[in-house]
């Protein structure tokens, strides 16, 4: 199983965190993660132009995917809720070439992981991710701020270590 | 086989038919439904541009899975959109939606009284989609 | 033939009407007769060549359907439309019963009573055509001069749902033209007409009335008296 990217999105639809690992197929160095997370508030320039830097090979910037990608776990939530009642939400999709994984929180965190087609469902990984990584390092850093604009305070070096080390236990 | 229902959108998201055949989604208005045509097909149209592979020619969404159904969706090389919605874990979706775009190319596209890109109002289709999903009735 | 509108005569009358320019003349030369490698056109094999080959129902599915969509364009109602396909039908019918007859060689017999031409047609007419017999042949009880052919499923309407706002066409109108043809062909002049009669196995279930014009019976009686 190949994991893509990796994205988290607060309760005010900001992503707060992006994360991409290099298909293996496209790049010499597979299990290499790129040097420092990204950041996705595209509203200062600099954060865009980091942004846009690793996904050379890419189409788009991770900043515009990950606009894209809320987009549509949103517009797709909304559906599957509106077609079988609030008590429903949506688990995955995929399509020809990979699978969105989706886990939301009470509070309205969202979990997005990019995987290959062939993966299971994913969403108690992306739960113990919440409840394993997000609640240890982010939440109970005395250092973080309560809200995270532009990805401050989930962008350290505890959550990211964890990160690397959980994605490759599922891979 | 427990297949809830049929939706079909036209080339520009518009939706041409919907049917139920098994309780199992909420009753929701005409109009909404409209709406969730019209979202998809946005929707379908970004999940092909946000492939993380450097496939081109990504197709769009195929299947979406809930707590409580799960959607096949097929979109043949006209643009005509299918979309089955069953129970979870239902396999052989992916014949189902074969049969019933056969049957749609039968009963509808061979209809001289069918406008194409309208709303399907086909007795002939009715029946043998009736006939084909739920045997029993 | 007592048909005031002959499938003939538009044709006819056009052909002579318009004086052909040399335009036109070029253009029918040019696209009339395919001719394979051989210089042989198709009016050059053999009538027999074709009478055990398949033909596409898909084919003929969209084929009819245009014809269908085409007849629509220029009528003002369901009845006239109907009138339109059984044309057409008719059209096809008198071609058809040549042929039959032709194929059927020195066994070929003119029918000369009503139950053997409805037998013909139900028959031997409606398997050359459709592979199947008709379903059933029926008189009607209370009129004298009326029959029946039931069709379970006609093959012109497999595909054809009628909106509703349409619901008394039956576009076996087409078949109606060509059993009318045949009847006329032998001689027994008779308006035909088509009927959506559906029972609960067979929901495109067509019956095919038959009612011979008088003299017909005239005839069939003088015959029963000598």
């Amino acid at each position: 199983m190949v994991v893509y990217s990796f994205f988290i999105f607060d309760r005010h639809c900001e992503c707060i965190y992006i994360r991409q690992w290099l298909e293996s197929t496209s790049t010499p160095a597979p299990a290499q993660p790129l040097s420092r997370p990204v950041t996705a508030s595209s509203a200062t320039t600099t954060a865009t132009s980091t942004a846009e830097k690793p996904t050379s090979g890419n189409k788009l910037s991770m900043a515009e995917q990950a606009k894209l990608v809320f987009g549509v776990i949103f517009s797709l939530r909304n559906m599957v809720k509106k077609l079988c009642g609030p008590d429903d939400s949506f688990l995955c999709f995929r399509t020809g070439h990979y699978k969105l994984h989706y886990y939301e929180t009470i509070t309205s965190l969202r979990f997005v992981m990019l995987t290959d087609i062939r993966t299971e469902n994913l969403k108690l990984s992306l739960h113990q991710i919440y409840v394993n990584l997000y609640v240890e390092y982010v939440v109970k850093n005395p250092l973080s701020p309560v809200e995270h604009a532009g990805g401050e305070g989930v962008n350290n070096e505890m959550f990211e270590l964890g990160i690397d080390g959980f994605v490759r236990t599922i891979q | 086989m427990v297949v809830y229902a049929v939706l079909i959108l036209n080339k520009a998201g518009g939706l041409i038919y919907q049917r139920d055949f098994n309780p199992g989604l909420q009753k929701i208005s005409a109009n909404d439904y409209l709406i969730i045509a019209g979202t998809f097909h946005g929707v379908h149209a970004i999940t092909s541009q946000i492939s993380p592979t450097n496939d081109t020619g990504s197709s769009g969404l195929e299947v979406l899975e809930s707590e409580h159904f799960v959607m096949r969706c097929f979109q043949t090389l006209t643009g005509i959109k299918f979309l089955i919605f069953a129970e979870p874990r239902q396999p052989n979706l992916d014949v189902v939606v074969r049969r019933v775009y056969e049957l749609y190319a039968d009963y509808v596209m061979k209809n001289p009284f069918y406008q194409i890109e309208m709303p399907i109002r086909s007795e002939g289709f009715d029946r043998h989609l009736a006939a084909y999903i739920k045997p029993q009735a | 033939m007592n048909r005031d509108p002959s499938p003939f005569r538009p044709t006819s009358t056009a052909s002579t009407a318009t004086s052909p320019t040399p335009k036109y003349a070029n253009l029918t030369a040019s696209t009339n007769i395919r001719y394979s490698l051989t210089r042989k056109s198709i009016y050059d094999r053999h009538l027999n060549r074709t009478k055990t080959s398949e033909l596409s129902k898909s084919a003929f599915a969209f084929l009819f359907g245009e014809m269908v969509q085409y007849a629509q364009k220029k009528v003002y109602g369901v009845q006239d439309l109907e009138k339109k396909l059984n044309l057409h039908g008719y059209a096809v019918g008198q071609r058809f019963l040549e042929l039959l007859l032709w194929r059927d060689g020195r066994t070929a017999k003119r029918e000369t009573r009503i139950l053997g031409i409805l037998q013909f047609i139900s028959h031997q007419m409606y398997r050359a055509i459709f592979q199947k017999q008709a379903d059933t042949l029926e008189k009607v009880r209370e009129n004298e001069d009326e029959y029946m052919i039931s069709d379970n499923d006609p093959i012109v309407n497999t595909y054809i749902s009628v909106p509703k706002e349409m619901s008394q066409l039956n576009c076996g109108a087409f078949i109606a033209g060509i059993i009318e043809a045949v009847l006329d062909g032998h001689c027994f002049p008779a308006k035909v007409t088509a009927h959506t009669a559906p029972n609960d196995m067979w929901p495109g279930r067509t019956v095919f009335l038959i009612k011979f014009e008088p003299e017909v019976l005239e005839r069939e009686a003088l015959r029963v008296g000598s």
